[in-house]
């Protein structure tokens, strides 16, 4: 970590966030371990209520880093990140980046008490799931060009109504709350669509990844309530992409490593030629570049973090969030690969979990837009 | 006396006119958005259907057969055309311009590798039993190589085979059995003298898979459907005249297995796949999604396309070079090295450009199609010998490099260290 003058930003190795890491992870492992994650994959809902219940009631995740004031606990980035790290590693199928990492950071940049304090004590405590969406001219996430797909009108009795399709909606079939960045005559504009709306009409997708979820969402003269000012959805958005390409990359550094774990410890397991398979240097070097390719993503991952947290006065979330994004999503997919290959046939098969990492880090990857977009948008973020 | 390559051009023509029916607007033109947009390499397909794509497969192999194209290169006597690879490339290139159905499910392991082995180490008998049931689209075969324990050591094979009178008695497991589920007929190593050093006490053997004792069953692929299987063989009585080659010389015949496997995956072109990363499917792809003007996403097409024109080229020149019945050499595992390379590069290419729309079904075509190339591409890493061992096969044999120290070939088998997974 830089050397910055705030006293306050947490260490991802301070003794408190390693207690924090083990506590998460022991939660998991008995709660959603493969077998679970496996039942929770084929399930309609795609994520387990008692799980998701306890995760807030014994653990307090949903509220770690929200604001003090609507019922969070301000634990600040560094932690949010042990915490996504382990989700990453376990694949928990939860409704916890969409809700707790975008549709609150959004609630919070957007500068809204009154939006803020009807909808954060509810994700705080777990008992509202929201999402955020920003839906471009395909339906996925808005990367800058083109118009937004959902338009906003004003209704005949006062307030808005929407009409369009986001069509790649994050948890959109399950939200409960659903915010919209939607094209209003003043401009961009942050609108919250509650997810029993009148007008709407919400299809599960079938996923790549079957522990990530998507929905496509139709709105036809939807009632939405505006948050923060109309036509400001821009900076908020912008702020909103910083903390969850962030999150993400935190997540996808712990789904990695569970990859590299994995296949280490194959390598030295597996017996072929009458050796450890991890004794041939075709095998040892392949192991050797996913660490150095986890541990490029885990610096990145963490710096992001710590920026976000202000630990470096001169940093630039923007750009670092920018860079884990890339180094990070890259790296997930390059490792998941590599892990089938050090299985060999095993790896290939549904029983193994190598293509559940395989398919969470493709779906990662292209969450916000892909390569063509985080290029760009890493480049735009330091001015070129 | 082969046939003039023009007058085997026209036969080949009114053939195909009379039994299929020709793609319009030739074999590059693509139309975005029409038809089926499934971009497949293993089959994803639920059991009943995929059970008449295997019927529709062998029927239109029978029609090759009976009419003068089911084994081009084979000889007369087996019920072959005794022509050259010349022919045969021809015609692969004259079917390429019709609608036919995918034979894979015979052509790839029966046809293109078990044959061959058949044709070079089985009996008289045997050859006249199996090759034109085989060529004439009636018998499946598959490669019973694979186990727990042996899989890039194939050498290591554990599955005993036993002596008993005019018959041998097979007890073991194999595993990553593509095929197996829909074949009748399956060539299997066998360990048949443990005393002996591992490579020297391997014996080849067909076996009738409608024997008792043998149970098939399908393991299901990460890509969805289940292509493979565990093929678990349990006093299963083969005759003696259904070995390959001699006793303990059963490397040998694996070996012509082999590399007519790296020949057969390296030169695959066809199917929804091989169409999908052609370069008009890529321009489509393009297109449709806005891409066609963008410099990086331009140059990136370009470069996979040198990348896969060059592979083709190889392929084409070494095909050239063959006469039926000459092995190809070690050389072949830089077709497959690439083919693996290519597709795998091109699935995360298309996956760039579909964007979001690849990681949730919209239901627009051309999309979400290519999770299933992109779910397939491990195995081609893997398949018919790992990425590591093409690689050590390249360095081993055509540039002479010295084999990695401490690999033991000279041991009896029963002394080497196996993996924990191993049965025995
Ligand atoms: C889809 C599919 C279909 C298949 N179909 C068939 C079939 O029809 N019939 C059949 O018999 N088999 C089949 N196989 C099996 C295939 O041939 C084996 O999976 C392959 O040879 C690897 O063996 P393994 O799976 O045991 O992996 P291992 O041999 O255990 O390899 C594990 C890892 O170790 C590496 N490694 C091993 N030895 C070395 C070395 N000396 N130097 C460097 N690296 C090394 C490998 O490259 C790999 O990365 C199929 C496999 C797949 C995935």
């Amino acid at each position: 970590m830089s050397a910055g003058d705030e006293t306050t930003v947490a260490d991802a190795d301070s003794e408190e966030l390693l207690a924090l890491r083990e506590a998460v992870r022991d939660f998991l492992a008995a709660r959603s371990d493969e077998a679970a994650v496996r039942e929770v994959m084929i399930g309609e809902r795609g994520y387990d209520e008692k799980v998701w219940s306890q995760m807030a009631e014994q653990l307090g995740l949903q509220s770690l880093v929200l604001p003090e004031a609507h019922g969070g606990d301000d634990a600040g980035f560094v932690a949010l990140s042990v915490v996504l790290e382990e989700m990453g590693r376990a694949l928990l199928p939860a409704p916890f980046f969409s809700s707790v990492v975008l549709a609150a950071t959004a609630l919070v940049a957007a500068g809204d008490d009154e939006a803020a304090g009807r909808l954060l004590p509810g994700i705080a405590a777990g008992t509202t799931l929201a999402t955020l969406a920003a839906p471009g001219p395909d339906g996925a996430w808005h990367t800058g060009e083109g118009a937004l797909a959902v338009a906003a009108s004003p209704a005949d009795g006062g307030g808005l109504v929407l009409d369009g399709t986001a069509g790649i909606v994050l948890d959109g079939a399950t939200a409960d709350e659903i915010l919209l960045v939607v094209a209003a005559p003043e401009g961009p504009t942050l609108v919250s669509v509650p997810g029993d709306a009148s007008g709407l009409t919400r299809t599960a997708l079938r996923t790549l990844d079957p522990t990530r979820r998507f929905a496509s969402l139709t709105l036809a003269q939807t009632p939405a309530t505006v948050i923060g000012q109309p036509g400001a959805a821009g900076p908020v958005l912008a702020q909103v992409l910083d903390v969850a390409t962030a999150a993400l990359a935190a997540e996808q550094v712990g789904g990695a490593r569970a990859c590299l774990e994995t296949a280490t410890a194959y390598a030295k397991d597996r017996v072929q030629f009458g050796r450890q398979i991890g004794s041939f240097q075709a095998v040892k070097h392949k192991l050797a570049d996913m660490l150095a390719r986890v541990q490029l993503a885990d610096a990145a991952a963490r710096e992001a973090a710590a920026v976000l947290d202000g630990a470096d006065p001169e940093g630039d979330p923007g750009v670092a969030s920018a860079v884990a994004h890339i180094v990070a999503s890259e790296a997930y997919m390059s490792v998941a690969a590599e892990n089938i290959q050090v299985h060999g046939g095993i790896g290939f098969t549904w029983e193994h979990p190598a293509h559940l990492y395989f398919r969470r880090a493709k779906s990662s990857q292209l969450l916000f837009g892909g390569p063509n977009a985080y290029h760009e948008r890493l480049l735009a973020r330091v001015g070129i | 006396m082969p046939i003039e390559l023009d007058d085997f051009i026209t036969e080949v023509r009114g053939f195909l006119d009379a039994h299929a029916t020709r793609r319009t607007g030739g074999a590059g033109d693509v139309q975005w958005g029409v038809g089926e947009d499934r971009i497949t390499y293993f089959s994803t397909e639920a059991p009943e259907v995929e059970a008449k794509a295997v019927a529709v497969a062998k029927a239109w192999q029978r029609t090759r057969y009976e009419n003068g194209f089911g084994w081009l290169t084979g000889p007369t006597d087996f019920g072959g055309r005794g022509l050259t690879t010349v022919h045969e490339l021809v015609y692969d290139s004259l079917e390429a311009e019709y609608d036919v159905p995918d034979t894979g499910v015979l052509a790839v392991v029966g046809l293109g590798m078990i044959g061959p082995t058949i044709l070079a180490h089985g009996q008289e008998k045997i050859k006249q039993r199996y090759l034109p049931a085989m060529y004439g689209g009636d018998v499946i075969a598959c490669q019973l190589f694979s186990e727990p324990a042996a899989g890039s050591d194939l050498a290591s094979v554990e599955t005993k085979a036993v002596r008993e009178g005019d018959e041998w008695v097979l007890n073991g497991q194999k595993v990553w059995t593509s095929v197996a589920h829909h074949a009748q007929l399956g060539l299997a190593l066998c360990r048949t003298d443990p005393d002996r050093p591992k490579h020297r006490g391997i014996t080849a053997f067909l076996v009738d898979l409608s024997l008792p004792g043998v149970d098939i069953r399908p393991l299901r692929q990460m890509s969805g459907g289940a292509d493979f299987n565990e093929v678990f063989l349990t006093d299963v009585h083969v005759p003696d005249d259904h070995r390959l080659g001699e006793v303990n010389d059963g490397w040998r015949v694996a070996l012509t297995t082999l590399m007519n496997e790296r020949a057969t995956v390296g030169g695959e072109t066809g199917g929804p796949a091989g169409r999908a990363v052609s370069l008009p499917f890529l321009r489509e792809l393009l297109r449709a999604n806005g891409r066609l003007d963008d410099p990086a996403t331009r140059r990136e097409l370009a470069s996979l396309y040198a990348g896969q024109a060059a592979a083709e080229y190889m392929n084409r020149q070494a095909l050239r070079k063959l006469r039926a019945g000459v092995q190809p050499g070690p050389e072949a595992s830089v077709s497959k090295l690439l083919y693996a390379q290519n597709l795998t590069r091109a699935a995360h290419f298309a996956a760039d450009v579909v964007g979001p729309k690849l990681i949730a079904d919209t239901g627009e075509w051309g999309t979400f199609s290519w999770t299933e190339l992109l779910l397939s591409t491990p195995a081609l890493r893997i398949l018919g010998g790992t990425e590591e061992i093409m690689k050590n096969i390249l360095a081993e044999r055509v540039l002479g490099l010295p084999k990695e120290p401490g690999i033991d070939t000279k041991s009896p088998f029963r002394e080497l260290r196996r993996s924990a997974r191993s049965s025995a």
